[in-house]
């Protein structure tokens, strides 16, 4: 396996650990300040911009001196200047989360019943125990049965729903008629509940021919 | 509702049967239109404490069973539409609790009789409960994927808090036998939480299919947590597997199964467990050292059974023996050669199907009979035939049985009880909230119905109803213990007295029995034993000495007024009441002791009767026997024949007279849910056979047979 040279992160990570736990105040001056903090140690991945700029005036020109101390300071400088946006910027949503909810509380204060009412309502007792009903919320009530009904569906589907290997009780029993030596009928060779609304109106129908029968006279 | 179908389709046979000579010659009326049908099992719990079973089946009916008692259903409490039962559970103080689609945990209170009170868990439909090993709190699974804890007061339970959330339904749950861990089964997942914390520890995902790819989820239906970390789980691919709580992973897979595996129980010791298949197929594993000297031992599977024909969807582990229930309504208790010390008859496998309570009523005198159903009663009555016949003839019917009513009963609940007035003209029946009372009226060949009105409200939920012999008064027998007596006129009913509930806890559900005469009523079912009390006077008479086994059938002779009761061990005792003590026949009885194939019939006797003009005749039957106890005919001892086969004609009178003993028993008709004489020389037995009721269950599983 090839070893890699291990790279420097291009995303400002080190700037979160910079900046205290406030939202940056906006997102280009996070990543420009990131650039600028980059890693000190890295010298392969050198910064571009710096360089182009050097480019840009003179060849020859020696670059800019810059000493570790004037660096820090000018980190720090703007380190705070960061913090300082955030915190106005925290104070500000929070001065304006705030007006919403008195906004909201006072709406709401409007919408319910005078405080009155409310306190007789809470002082009454809960519920009197002669009373012969038991107030039911339909909604409640129609959830449980929906929920039961699912519950059900499930149980069916998985005993005896698709893919389980489920077989009449007729065949089942009939199986071992099947094997003999002497071949027998199925356990249920008849099916009695067959047209039992037609064998019922026949029926009927004889009890009346036969009464209309005996009732005209014999000749 | 009233629905009047007159004249459907109907199965009755008449046939003539001569049982002994001297005991004359009978019609028997054999019926087999009773359209009986048990629900399915869905849940079993074994008490170790009180060797008791608690069984509840899919229409939301919870039987109680002792073991000990012969395995006799001694108490139940009654189904209701809403209620989908899917986990049952004993917490400890012997506190039955049980769960269900509803989204309630209900408490049964077993001395009322009836349920406590129900708490909604406010998770959905509940699909899994369990009791803590302490017994004091209890966990419930629900539909959301919550799984919530309830701290179990002496009065109520209380909520306690949540656990982690899981993202689908948790379907079964274990506890460590510690109280530290939890296993949750859901669908394609176990989880392993921590009880104090309530966080989950571990998420073990379950291959959907052993070998092979599969799109149907994984449903796991059974978690079994050991002492060693070691959590055991069934799931809908056919597979027991084994995983490591401490780890979370897999350590062992075995595959038994081409269909679900739908329960596991495991013994108290752990050293066995049991699973129930959705083939009927029940498997026994047991823990066995891996090599005959090593000390380490693996879980092997040793013994299947295949006791039912439908899925097993729940199994009980007890000390000695295996129970298994399912979709096929049987319950069967296997006990386990190797745990059981006595090696007798009691070590036999037994499978209840049938009731162990009478659910028809009959009224001789209109040829009647009453079909108690869930939630309706139906009323028929017998075809009759003038043609005769010689034993074993079956004779034509010249009129058919006819079906005269269907009377349905408003609201989800079961019946509890129902009876029919010996002259035809009363109905009643209860349910848990409401008691129906109905007055019928015959016109030539129509019938009218009239349902009674303002009954008083303390009769609702009564366990057992009663008519006097001349239809003039109405018993009723609370589920509080009290007992009711009214009286019926007019077409109105009015209340004449309660007699309280004496002391003594209830030990079974109360069974009544009416003299003929109208003097005595006796009522049984509590520790003291049976009471009678004097209808008369309304007061207590007498009571008969307690005795260890419930009663299973009690009866009052006309005339003599013996007071006859059956037991649940198979002991018949006759009572004197006028006289207060055993009568002598009984004392000779208990003296020289049942024939040992008498004691060993493992159905109970559920219904008792008399011969009007034979008083030394005792008629009484199970679901596959049926006798006429001749008191005057000396007892048979362990070593005569019991079931005496009538000797030829060719034996001389002197050989017959040998071989004849007191009781007479013939298994011609059976299953036999019940039996009656209707009149000198008529019978009824209403039959069941196993292949109807078989007929009309749920598909099971197919199963592939070579050549088929």
């Amino acid at each position: 396996m090839v070893q890699l040279r291990p790279r420097p992160s291009r995303t400002p990570a080190s700037a979160e650990a910079m900046v205290d736990e406030g939202q940056p105040a906006s997102e280009e001056e996070e990543a420009e300040h990131g650039l600028l903090l980059g890693q000190p140690s890295s010298g392969a991945a050198a910064e571009p911009l710096e360089d182009e700029e050097a480019d840009e005036e003179s060849d020859d020109e020696a670059p800019e001196e810059l000493t570790f101390a004037s660096a820090q300071a000018e980190a720090r400088e703007e380190e705070r200047r960061v913090r300082e946006s955030a915190r106005r910027d925290k104070v500000l949503l929070k001065e304006k989360r705030r007006r919403r909810e008195e906004l909201f509380v006072e709406q709401k204060k409007r919408k319910l019943l005078p405080d009155a009412v409310l306190q007789q309502l809470a002082a009454a007792p809960q519920t009197s125990q002669n009373k012969s009903y038991v107030a039911l919320r339909l909604k409640d009530q129609e959830l449980r049965d929906s929920r039961q009904q699912a519950a059900r569906a499930f149980i069916h589907e998985s005993l005896y729903g698709p893919g389980t290997n489920r077989t009449s009780v007729n065949k089942f029993l009939s199986l071992d008629n099947k094997r003999l030596p002497v071949k027998k009928a199925a356990a249920q060779f008849l099916n009695s509940a067959w047209g039992t609304q037609k064998k019922q109106n026949a029926k009927r129908y004889k009890r009346r021919w036969m009464i209309r029968k005996m009732k005209t006279p014999k000749k | 509702m009233i629905n009047w179908i007159p004249g459907t389709y109907c199965s009755e046979l008449l046939t003539v049967s001569l049982f002994r000579p001297g005991m004359g010659e009978f019609k028997v009326h054999r019926v087999r239109f009773f359209n009986y049908i048990p629900s399915g099992i869905r849940c079993v719990a074994y008490n170790n404490q009180s060797n008791r079973l608690a069984v509840s089946r899919t229409d939301g009916t919870v039987e109680i069973y002792n073991l000990s008692a012969n395995y006799f259903q001694e108490k139940f409490f009654p189904g209701h539409e809403s209620r989908s039962t899917e986990a049952l559970c004993w917490a400890e103080g012997q506190r039955l609790f049980s769960a269900g689609l509803n989204g309630e945990i209900i408490e049964y209170d077993l001395q009322a009789l009836n349920i406590k009170y129900a708490v909604d868990a406010f998770g959905g439909p509940i699909w899994s409960m369990t009791a803590s090993p302490s017994g004091s709190q209890l966990l419930v699974g629900c539909e959301d994927g919550s799984v919530k804890l309830f701290q179990i007061t002496p009065e109520k339970i209380e909520f306690e808090r949540n656990f982690d959330r899981q993202k689908s339904r948790i379907l079964s749950l274990s506890w460590h036998p510690s109280g530290t861990h939890i296993a949750a089964g859901s669908i394609d997942y176990i989880s392993v939480f921590d009880v104090k914390s309530g966080s989950a520890i571990h998420k073990m995902m379950v291959d959907r299919q052993y070998m092979g790819v599969s799109k149907r989820k994984c449903i796991v239906w059974g978690v079994a947590f050991l002492s060693d970390g070691t959590v055991i789980s069934v799931d809908s691919a056919g597979k027991v597997q084994f995983w490591d709580s401490a780890t979370g992973t897999l350590a062992k897979s075995h595959l038994i199964a081409n269909a679900d595996v739908q329960s596991i129980a495991v013994a108290e010791q752990e050293d066995s467990f049991v699973v129930g298949t959705a083939e009927g197929t029940v498997f026994h594993f047991q823990l066995v050292p891996v090599a005959s000297s090593s000390t380490e031992k693996q879980w092997v599977r040793t013994k299947p059974f295949q006791h039912h024909t439908h899925d097993v969807r729940t199994v009980a582990h007890s000390p000695t023996a295996l129970i298994s229930g399912g979709t096929d309504t049987h319950l069967v208790i296997r006990p386990l050669m190797e745990k059981v010390e006595v090696k007798n008859y009691d070590a036999a496998l037994r499978k209840i199907t049938f009731p162990h309570r009478r659910l028809i009523s009959c009224s001789k005198k209109r040829q009647l009979l009453l079909f108690q159903f869930a939630h309706h009663l139906e009323l028929w009555r017998l075809g009759s035939t003038v043609a005769t016949g010689k034993n074993g003839d079956t004779l034509p019917l010249s009129k058919n049985a006819e079906h005269l009513l269907h009377l349905k009963t408003k609201g989800p609940e079961n019946i509890i009880c129902s009876c029919i007035s010996p002259c035809g003209s009363w109905i009643a029946c209860s349910t848990a909230s409401r008691f129906f009372l109905y007055r019928l009226t015959y016109q030539h060949d129509n019938l009218s119905l009239k349902r009674v009105s303002k009954m008083p409200a303390f009769l609702r939920s009564a366990v057992q109803i009663l008519f006097s012999e001349d239809s003039a008064k109405l018993f009723v027998a609370s589920n509080q213990g009290s007992l009711h007596v009214g009286q019926l006129l007019e077409g109105r009913f009015r209340h004449l007295h309660t007699f309280q509930p004496q002391s003594g806890t209830v030990e079974a559900m109360c069974l009544l029995a009416v003299s003929p005469d109208g003097d005595w009523l006796a009522a049984s079912g509590t520790s003291a034993g049976v009471h009678v009390y004097s209808v008369k006077h309304l007061k207590l008479h007498c009571t008969v000495p307690a005795y260890n086994f419930p009663v299973t059938a009690m009866a009052i002779a006309p005339n003599t007024n013996n007071l006859v009761i059956a037991h649940s061990d198979q002991q018949v005792f006759e009572y004197s009441i006028p006289g207060k003590q055993y009568t002598e026949w009984s004392r000779t009885v208990q003296k020289q002791g049942f024939h040992h194939l008498w004691l060993q019939r493992d159905t109970p006797i559920t219904h008792i009767s008399f011969h009007p003009k034979r008083p030394m005749h005792i008629l009484l039957h199970d679901a596959y026997m049926f006798c006429i106890i001749d008191k005057s005919l000396p007892l048979p001892n362990d070593k005569t024949l019991l079931y005496n086969p009538l000797p030829p004609k060719s034996e001389s009178d002197v050989v017959r007279r040998r071989t004849a003993h007191a009781f007479k028993i013939s298994k011609i008709y059976k299953p036999l849910l019940f039996m009656d004489l209707l009149d000198e020389g008529t019978l009824v037995a209403v039959e069941r056979p196993l292949d109807d009721i078989i007929a009309q269950l749920p598909p099971p599983i197919k199963k592939k047979k070579f050549g088929t």
